[in-house]
């Protein structure tokens, strides 16, 4: 049969380039190898021995099976021919007897190596000709190797518009079928920020560690008042920071794969607010005291119920970030000890991280998409009404806060001042991010937070 | 002993820092930094690990800078005696507690984004400013810089 087995010219073609006689071409044809795999074979560099070898096997040659092997096909119905082929294919004893004990019966086992299994993987390598940009080389810079180095080539082209309903890396190539995954922007002016690859960098290079960077034992007992004033202001950040991760977490995965550095970038935030809430919770529980009464939370409301990817960036990212960001500064000015002194001039860093990617996220779409100009002030419309509701509605934040400032209750007026500068500052500077990125609030500008700029 | 401020006194706090492991374990810190004595102006470049490059520079380069420290020379002058005498900037020294304690800053921009730079990166300028506790520093005194 083999001597009559007609070798297509393709096939022979790619034989004699690769030395492979006709004699072992027809074999394997007679074997039921396909002119297709063996050109694939040979392309793999797969030698005329090797195939020889091959070939003998599934003619009979390979290991002799074991006394256990034996006794074991025996116990569950698998005739000894069926395993010194599967042996000749090249499978180990140890996997045919794994196989054995979960149950593949012996037509099953014959299907498997009808189909090409037993050890030996049938190759497709179409994969390999995948039309990708390649030759890409990427270099570390004095900052390593970053997003940024890598965005080479087409890897490096963020489209305006993603189509691909996939998880599909950028740069990929799509294959047909694959289901959607539920993504719902598409549209990078929708997410997008100049500074996000930068800020996912740095976020990664400045971490640290709150169990064990924080210098614990440097707390000492406070009076009752100055402790449970530490503790509401623990509570609170503590509470608001988890929001964030929370609002942030619920938007990854609306977020089409086009977006990376994005994606990367929030991911990072979500783990800055998670160490936030964690390193703040921790205080709060580490010196005799315990947690305060929750917020009000009409500010996190506005943030929950943001519509829209950017009128969530405005409001958290931009407005209310910026008063934590306040918060923080103080908090470090004022700290009673060491501890808190880091903490919150760790969690500052990590803050203006946030804004940092708010506001020029704010800006790209002020940049790109003009005419959201009106549409973004009403987010801040908003989101400004919601907060000042809290400032009405909340006594604990505001007087939790006068009293660390002021070292005391009794000293709570002059500790008021100091909340009303930190209210201001937090006006100021949102002002100043903001027009930084084209947006003036001028009239527009809440009156209970312009109230605090001509206090 | 280097005098404050001068090209020299920086680049002593230059060396220390790019060998500190401490420094480096902070992160990167990516900043054109501007620091002004009375009339006298040093731009630091911050780039990755390390100060890379320091300068004396004019009025009209703080426009380029991200943001620029400020203060009255002998504030400078209280701030550096402060962290020599503690070994790290006390609560009153740290460079935010400065920044709040003057209505116009201690760290300033023409640019409201660029400004936040001195957040981002804080804990490392405080770092390179606590790093003066280990070199003995002459003063210039206030009329080298008026």
């Amino acid at each position: 049969m083999a001597d009559t087995t007609t070798i297509p010219e393709n096939l022979r073609a790619v034989a004699q380039q690769k030395g492979w006689p006709d004699d072992l071409l027809q074999q394997a044809l007679a074997a039921g190898a396909t002119p297709d795999q063996l050109i694939g074979y040979m392309n793999q560099g797969v030698t005329a021995d090797q195939a020889r070898q091959v070939l003998a096997g599934m003619q009979g040659g390979g290991a002799e099976p074991s006394p256990a092997i034996l006794a074991k096909a025996q116990e569950k119905g698998w005739p000894e021919d069926l395993v010194r082929q599967a042996l000749s294919m090249g499978a180990a004893e140890a996997d045919l007897i794994n196989y054995m004990d979960m149950g593949v019966t012996a037509e099953q086992a014959r299907q498997f190596m009808a189909q090409g299994g037993g050890g030996r993987p049938q190759l497709d390598l179409s994969w390999m000709d995948t039309p990708t940009e390649w030759n890409t080389r990427a270099r570390p810079t004095k900052h390593g190797l970053t997003l940024e180095a890598i965005n080479i080539g087409k890897y490096g082209e963020v489209p305006d518009e993603w189509p691909y309903q996939t998880e599909m890396p950028r740069g990929a190539v799509p294959i047909p079928g694959v289901e959607g995954m539920g993504y719902s922007i598409f549209q990078k002016q929708e997410v997008w920020s100049d500074a996000c690859a930068r800020l996912y960098e740095e976020a990664i290079q400045r971490r640290w560690r709150p169990a064990t960077d924080v210098p614990w034992e440097s707390i000492q007992p406070l009076p009752d008042d100055l402790e449970r004033a530490i503790d509401q202001i623990c509570t609170h950040i503590s509470e608001k920071e988890q929001l964030e991760a929370d609002v942030l977490g619920r938007w990854e995965p609306e977020i089409s794969y086009g977006y990376h550095e994005v994606k990367l970038y929030l991911a990072t935030t979500i783990f800055e607010n998670a160490r936030a809430a964690e390193v703040f919770r921790k205080r709060a529980l580490s010196n005799g005291g315990g947690l305060g009464v929750q917020s009000t939370g009409w500010a996190f409301r506005a943030v929950v119920d943001a519509r829209n990817f950017t009128e969530m960036v405005a409001i958290q990212m931009v407005l209310l970030d910026s008063l934590t960001l306040a918060q923080y500064q103080f908090g470090e000015a004022y700290a009673k000890n060491p501890a808190e002194r880091f903490i919150f001039s760790h969690c500052l860093q990590d803050k203006a991280r946030h804004i940092a990617y708010g506001i020029t996220h704010l800006k790209y779409v002020m940049n790109h998409r003009p005419d959201r100009r009106e549409e973004v002030l009403r987010y801040l419309d908003k989101g400004e009404m919601m907060l000042l509701q809290d400032d009405k509605k909340d006594p604990a934040v505001r007087e939790a806060f006068a009293i660390y400032f002021g070292g005391s209750t009794a000293a709570i007026a002059d500790g008021m001042q100091v909340y009303r500068q930190m209210r201001k500052r937090h006006v100021e500077q949102y002002l100043a991010r903001l027009k930084w990125a084209t947006l003036d609030r001028g009239e527009r500008l809440a009156p209970g937070l312009r109230a605090y700029l001509e206090a | 002993m280097p005098t404050f401020p001068s090209v020299e006194w920086f680049n002593a706090i230059k060396d220390l820092v790019n060998n500190s492991p401490e420094f480096r374990q902070l992160g990167t810190i990516d900043a054109v930094v501007g620091v002004k004595v009375g009339n006298k102006i040093y731009e630091l470049t911050f780039e990755a690990f390390e100060l890379t490059n320091v300068r004396e520079a004019a009025e009209s380069d703080l426009r380029d800078m991200d943001f620029w420290l400020e203060q009255p020379y002998e504030k400078w002058q209280e701030m550096l005696e402060n962290i020599k005498k503690n070994g790290a900037a006390d609560l009153s020294h740290t460079l935010n507690t400065i920044d709040l304690s003057m209505p116009e800053g201690f760290a300033r921009s023409y640019d409201g984004y660029r400004r936040d730079a001195f957040y981002r990166f804080n804990q490392s300028l405080q770092d390179f400013f606590n790093a003066s506790a280990k070199i003995d520093t002459q003063f210039a005194g206030a009329a080298a810089v008026a």
